[in-house]
């Protein structure tokens, strides 16, 4: 059952995280193409070896529907593979593990996959103000029959804010909380992303201090256990064996995968504080047959620190309901004896919109190929990788090895 | 009366349900095949899949699941709630809610208290939506958050702010008028809601009849602010029909002439359907040749939010 290790990812693209205000506007086949260029170019291939495609479909720019024919008649592509996939943060994993399934099926033998982030130009007809009306519900539906819309909404709950912290609330009642390891997480991810120039918080130490005196958004949560949103962007090239063979860098073999999902809103969960990352990562370990303390680096979703916490947990890292003691006993930055977003996390690297869960795959990429920079781990084989969507609603697990 | 917070849209599936809690009842549609009780209602028991589901009616009591305070409002129209008490209730038959608690103190909410129901009509037309407090809590089982009674009810606390003595200062006394400079504001004014038909009532007198004010259609459609917002100008002269209580009142003066003003600012918006409060305090006073020149500045505030929507320097020379 499962992958055979078949597939790797080869090269890949993304862009320096920015302002939505001051990041050039580009439509999203636009984007598309730029960032399929660049991967591909990263991965010393050519776009004739390109036959299958897995793309972001939702808030895609120019269309709402038949999103992978455009997108492969924009490129000049013939594809035996096209997938959209709507699973919010979890998409970037979801993307790539799709990818490997269907090389190692023989469906194809190199596929993009690719998120569009930055915002597109707006023609005469269209409303500037659709972002702002769009993000007023923070991602819930608003369409008549959503039962979002009809129990959610009414009483405020909306957006993410609130969902997580009444996870993080939760999980303080059943297994105490303390916000000085919370906080430790920020930062141990900010002193990586002091060795990443590609960072949005480059250049910018963070001090526990800092956090706790952060402003507090919904308690427990503080403004800065809380991503950052930024435009950007992100592709990746996963490839056959064969065609891995030809390109420039050491691949990132996809040798096991998992993903669970039951619920749009934690409320409705068996349990909120047991998240879908622990059946997904479960998966993940059994089919590439290795344990966790093979492990060295993991890349963990970050959009809140309560999110890095329960993965760390339910991904079997750490003992369930002892986090936060596990965290203030390890090192987490790209120094230290458990190495986890070492980029910096979108924390402190930038979450553009759903490619940011793709900066965690590239980390991986770039520490399995060696192309870390100041950051590059001595030895880096294997590389755990997570995905989250929603609030803790869909959740998903690579490993990544060297090739 | 229109509001911009969102309201509950009943389907044919889920009316039964918001037709109870009209009437005062909570019920949940429980399942005939397995006995499962199912929350939110839909078309099917999701635990066998069976279609055979009948509403009951239940005493709607509880425990506190989780829960988070808001310090940043989930969305500008909720600043009158915050902090917002977003709960997670688990009902004794076992579904869990989506809520808010009311009438407790932050102190008060823990995780696993015991909660009894409060069916609150938010609208007009009887929409009631289904809180909780402790159940301990000496609290009426249905309340009414219209905002014209939640307008009421202040206007009540202001009347008795407002009748308790206040120091008099004469206008001429320069030192005394000098000490009300402060900058501390007063307590909080009576509320006013600005509702749509005020609204189409100053855009007919103004003239400004612009969309985003009398269009509620398109405004929920092209607005950024989901719905229509007041004039400026009407929230800035609603100050009128706002009773500020001041511990202080001016006297002996023959004439009082408004000036004008030094500053006149709209920050922030205010959405049709919003209560409205002010406050102020004394910016300057300056002794003129004419009379005694006071600076009032008067803030006007949506209830609950931190950003005013009208600042006005207001200028006022005692003669």
């Amino acid at each position: 059952m499962g992958l055979k290790g078949n597939a790797a990812i080869v090269g890949a693209a993304q862009y320096k995280p920015e302002k939505y205000a001051t990041a050039p506007r580009m439509f999203h086949l636009e984007q598309v193409a730029d960032l399929a260029g660049r991967a591909l170019a990263d991965a010393g291939l050519k776009a004739s070896d390109i036959d299958g495609l897995v793309v972001h479909g939702p808030q895609f720019h120019e269309a709402q529907v038949f999103v992978p024919a455009m997108a492969a008649e924009y490129l000049g592509l013939s594809l035996n593979f096209a997938e959209v996939v709507d699973l919010g943060g979890c998409s970037s994993v979801a993307a790539v593990w799709r990818a490997a399934a269907a090389i190692e099926l023989g469906l194809c033998q190199a596929v993009l996959c690719v998120i569009p982030s930055r915002m597109a130009p707006f023609g005469p007809d269209e409303d500037p103000a659709w972002m702002a009306r769009a993000m007023r519900f923070g991602g819930h539906s608003t369409a008549f029959g959503a039962p979002e819309a009809e129990f959610d909404l009414p009483y405020g709950h909306m957006g993410q804010n609130t969902g997580y912290a009444m996870i993080a609330q939760r999980y303080a009642a059943k297994y105490g909380y303390d916000p000085v390891a919370m906080a430790k997480i920020a930062v141990d991810q900010r002193t990586n992303a002091l060795a990443n120039p590609d960072a949005s918080f480059f250049g910018k130490p963070l001090t526990i201090d800092d956090v706790l005196a952060s402003k507090m958004v919904a308690e427990p949560l503080r403004v800065l256990e809380i991503v950052m949103p930024v435009a950007g962007g992100a592709a990746v090239i996963v490839a056959s064996k064969e065609v891995a063979a030809r390109a420039r860098n050491r691949g990132a073999c996809i040798t096991g995968f998992g993903e669970h999902l039951s619920f749009k809103s934690p409320t409705y969960a068996a349990e909120m504080t047991d998240t879908p990352i622990g059946p997904a990562a479960e998966h993940a370990f059994a089919m590439a047959g290795i344990g966790r303390s093979d492990i060295h680096a993991a890349q963990i979703y970050d959009c809140y620190t309560i999110t890095v916490l329960l993965t760390l947990e339910d991904a079997g890292f750490a003992p369930k309901g002892e986090g936060m003691r596990w965290v203030r006993e390890h090192d987490l930055t790209y120094r230290g004896d458990f190495p986890m977003n070492t980029h910096g996390g979108q924390l402190s690297f930038g979450q553009s919109g759903t490619a940011g869960g793709m900066s965690q795959v590239i980390e991986a990429f770039h520490q399995i190929a060696g192309r870390a920079g100041e950051r590059q781990l001595r030895r880096c084989d294997t590389v755990f990788v997570s995905g989250t969507g929603g609030v803790m609603s869909e959740q998903g697990a690579l490993i990544l090895q060297g090739a | 009366m229109s509001t911009n917070k969102p309201l509950p849209m009943p389907t044919g599936i889920s009316a039964p349900f918001w037709n109870g809690l009209k009437e005062g009842r909570v019920t949940i549609p429980q399942c005939k095949s397995c006995g499962h009780w199912v929350f939110f209602p839909r078309r099917h028991c999701d635990k066998c899949w069976s279609q055979d589901l009948e509403w009951k009616e239940v005493k709607g009591t509880g425990t506190l699941y989780t829960y988070t305070l808001t310090r940043v409002p989930t969305m500008p129209d909720f600043a009158d709630e915050m902090p917002q008490k977003m709960a997670v209730v688990e009902l004794d038959e076992g579904v869990r809610i989506n809520t808010t608690l009311i009438g407790l103190d932050e102190a008060e909410i823990a995780v696993g208290m015991r909660l009894k129901p409060v069916i609150d009509t938010v609208a007009t037309d009887g929409t009631a939506l289904l809180r909780f407090t402790a159940a301990d809590k000496d609290i009426p089982a249905r309340i009414d958050s219209t905002p014209a009674a939640l307008a009421a009810a202040a206007e009540k606390a202001a009347e008795t702010a407002a009748a308790a003595p206040r120091r008099q200062v004469r206008f001429d006394d320069e030192a005394a008028m000098k000490a009300l400079v402060s900058e501390d504001y007063s307590p909080w004014s009576s509320q006013v809601v600005v509702d749509q038909a005020l609204i189409d009532e100053f855009a007919r007198l103004s003239g400004d009849d612009y969309w985003i004010h009398t269009d509620p259609e398109r405004a929920r459609r092209q607005s950024p602010f989901g719905g229509t917002i007041a004039h400026g100008a009407l929230v800035q002269v609603l100050q009128s029909r706002l009773t500020i209580p001041l511990d202080y009142e001016v006297v002996g003066f023959n004439n009082m002439v408004n000036y004008g003003s030094d500053r006149l600012r709209f920050p922030a918006p205010v959405p049709a359907g919003s209560r409205i409060h002010a406050r102020s305090r004394v910016k300057a006073v300056e002794k003129l040749p004419k009379g005694m020149q006071m600076t009032l500045e008067i803030v006007t505030h949506v209830v609950g939010s931190e950003r005013p929507s009208v600042i006005n320097d207001l200028v006022i020379l005692y003669m």
